[in-house]
């Protein structure tokens, strides 16, 4: 039983088409990344799948059934735009979102105090949201959208604005709640984090799905044409009529080539010209990689550049 | 209804320990009456006391009437006696040196049996108590005059010109003070004014804070724009409840410690209605007010729309005078009527003097449709406006919110 369903969702506000024909399923205990350029329709598609925005056409399911907010207790939800009460104390906030979510007083307080401690923001507790820092607020918040033990959590753009110990830590967390079998849907521009943590992914660009699957189905179904090349000498092999794309750092080169088998021809030109090589690694495309190509496909080439910011 | 009481009670309790919650508590009424004591010390002391001359040649009524103008109940004034002849010019500049605050000449009848002419000059014409306490003397000083002449004795002149002690009584018969009832009604009036007009402002603020925060995504991924709007309105209406109970609480036990001394009274209806148009006035406007917050972005932006709010209330305050002085005329029921005025209109009519039942049912009957009608409205541009950031909207979009579901 998929966790989620989307059946060709689509969305209009006003002129614009915010989300167009979307299907996705998210199964249960899965990380799941929701990628797009900024303006894609990830967060309005985030909003139609917890029914704060109802979509045009389509339907969506919740746990295997069409949707209803009684469902939405078994999810846990944080926005892309951080949202506490400034004036009130973190304690009293969380009691308050926990109960707003079905807890008890007593569970939520000490669900809250038991979070704090994992997420080390103890000293935080008594204080008001207002004088913490901007990474013990998104803390907080990523607290209150687990506080009610959710088996589906949605988390939009959750790592933006921490250093990276604090998102290491956020990032395990996520990490050991899909191991409990809870899924995992979260959206980002980082391609690393999305590459090491996700095991299914959708890519989305003006709307539309152009890209969804399993990682390991999406990083297959693309050659391995890549090749990270150290060198000393000689750097004229990488205008071999295999390379399609060179990009040349002084020594570190980049490139890409027009099939598998080209890394050969490519490296054996090199020895014969008595370049020193160093490392010479053919891989597949990075995530990040994938993510330019697609995007700029569905732009055209010239209006992506300003668009990508991945 | 659990998320509802939630919200209402988070409202409530963030509130009520703010610092402004207790310097409104105490500053409101301590301002009022402020304002109340004030403005009855001045009336109080507002006795004339002009410098006039009055240029006679008949020095007998001349000199009662300097005894009345610089004796009498409502005047203290300076009052020189010159010959009929004096020039005006000097008189003129002596006024123009403020010397002197005006000049009253008598020109004697020619007829025997008629009265003489009066031509006052004052300083300012807008000096009307100088002008009414000399038209009173006069009037005083000539029936004198003429009773003197028809052989009525000093004494019995003076009982017959005692001011008459109208007694004023309640329904039971009781002796009433019309005073201070009038000082309840109006008390009562300005209260509810500015409770009304506080309290649905603070709505719509609270709107807009929850709106700039972005508090409003986690809430409304769990609960319904419907509950959200309600446990706000409920809340925010408890803390306006609460601070009239403790004004009403503090004016009572000081009504009782004063006791008979004080002579204002405020009866139980009086209370019950209060509370009653309080709860449905509040409702009416925090429910506009609601869609003002949810329309805007920011409390500038707030305040160019807070005429919609402003506008009923001010022309309730047009309507005071004329429905303290004629509240049961054609056009105080009919004002009284109007659901955005009633609250505040037909709570004064009851205050003064007690409407037909039938008139207070209708206007409750009117304000309740009406609150109806508003919430479904506010409600809409609610569940949409408050997801909707940046530009402020306009009128047709607005009315396409309406549509949505």
């Amino acid at each position: 039983m998929p966790i989620v369903e989307l059946e060709k969702i689509r969305k209009v506000y006003d002129t614009k088409v915010a989300v167009e024909g979307l299907s996705l399923t998210i199964e249960p205990g899965t990380m799941f990344g929701l990628l797009g350029p900024n303006g894609s329709g990830k967060t309005s598609t985030i909003r139609m799948m917890i029914g704060m925005t109802v979509p045009d056409s389509g339907s969506v399911s919740l746990f295997g059934k069409p949707f209803d907010r009684k469902a939405l207790h078994r999810v846990g939800y944080l926005p892309e735009e951080r949202g506490l009460y400034k004036k009130m104390k973190v304690i009293d906030q969380l009691v308050f979102l926990g109960q707003l979510h079905g807890l008890s007083e007593a569970t939520a307080r000490s669900r809250s105090l038991a979070w704090c401690e994992r997420v080390q923001i103890t000293e935080a507790i008594e204080k008001k949201t207002e004088e913490l820092s901007k990474g013990m607020q998104q803390k907080i918040q990523f607290i209150a959208a687990l506080l009610h033990e959710p088996e589906l959590i949605i988390m939009d753009e959750p790592f933006s604005g921490l250093d990276p110990v604090n998102a290491e830590l956020l990032q395990d967390t996520l990490i050991d709640l899909r191991k409990e079998g809870k899924a995992v849907l979260f959206s980002t521009h980082r391609m690393d984090q999305v590459e090491k943590m996700c095991d299914a992914i959708a890519l989305i660009s003006r709307g539309k799905l152009v890209l969804s699957g399993s990682m390991r189905e999406v990083k297959s179904s693309y050659p391995r044409n890549r090749v990270h090349v150290v060198f000393s000498g000689d750097e004229t092999f990488l205008q071999n009529a295999e390379v399609e794309e060179a990009k040349n750092y002084a020594g570190v080169a980049e490139l890409k080539l027009h099939s598998e088998a080209g890394a050969q021809k490519v490296l054996a030109e090199a020895m014969a010209r008595g370049t020193v090589i160093h490392r010479f690694d053919v891989k597949e495309p990075t995530l990040e990689e994938i993510f330019i190509e697609r995007v700029r496909a569905s732009f055209g080439d010239e209006e992506a550049r300003g668009i990508v910011d991945a | 209804m659990h998320n509802v009481w939630l919200i209402a009670k988070r409202e409530y309790t963030e509130r009520i320990k703010t610092k402004g919650f207790l310097i409104a508590t105490i500053l409101i009424p301590l301002l009022m009456g402020g304002g109340l004591f004030g403005v009855a010390t001045l009336a109080a002391k507002s006795k004339t006391t002009s410098h006039i001359a009055v240029l006679t040649s008949q020095l007998q009524l001349a000199d009662d009437l300097k005894q009345e103008l610089q004796n009498g109940k409502d005047s203290q004034m300076t009052v020189d006696i010159l010959p009929a002849r004096t020039s005006h010019a000097v008189l003129d500049q002596e006024m123009a040196n403020k010397e002197l605050d005006g000049y009253l000449v008598i020109v004697p009848a020619t007829d025997a049996g008629r009265r003489p002419t009066f031509d006052f000059t004052p300083r300012s014409t807008a000096d009307i108590a100088t002008s009414s306490a000399i038209e009173e003397a006069l009037h005083h000083v000539l029936t004198k005059e003429y009773l003197a002449q028809k052989g009525v004795s000093d004494s019995e002149t003076a009982a017959l010109m005692a001011p008459v002690t109208l007694n004023v009584l309640g329904k039971n018969g009781v002796h009433g003070n019309s005073k201070s009832s009038f000082l309840v009604a109006y008390v009562l009036f300005f209260l509810m004014y500015m409770v009304v007009l506080l309290y649905g402002m603070n709505v719509a603020r609270s709107i807009i804070e929850e709106k700039t925060s972005r508090v409003f995504e986690v809430l409304l991924a769990t609960i319904k724009p419907d509950e959200l709007l309600a446990g706000k309105i409920l809340g925010v209406g408890a803390v306006g409840l609460t601070q009239v109970a403790i004004w009403m609480g503090a004016a009572g036990l000081i009504a009782a410690r004063l006791g008979a001394t004080s002579g204002v009274q405020i009866s139980t209806p009086q209370v019950v209605y209060f509370i009653v148009y309080f709860a449905l006035g509040y409702a009416l406007y925090s429910a506009v007010a609601a869609a003002l917050g949810a329309m805007t972005n920011s409390e500038q932006e707030l305040q160019q729309l807070n005429m919609f709010l402003m506008m009923p209330l001010f022309f309730s305050m047009l309507m005071l005078m004329p429905i303290v002085t004629n509240p049961n005329s054609l056009m105080s029921r009919i004002v009284s009527q109007i659901p955005f005025c009633a609250p505040l209109l037909m709570d004064l009519r009851i205050s003064i003097s007690m409407p037909q039942p039938w008139e207070i049912a209708l206007s409750i009957g009117l304000i309740l449709i009406t609150i109806y009608a508003v919430l479904w409205v506010s409600s809409r541009i609610y569940r949409v406006g408050i997801l909707m950031y940046g530009k402020k909207p306009n009128l047709p979009e607005i009315l396409r919110w309406l549509k949505y579901s």
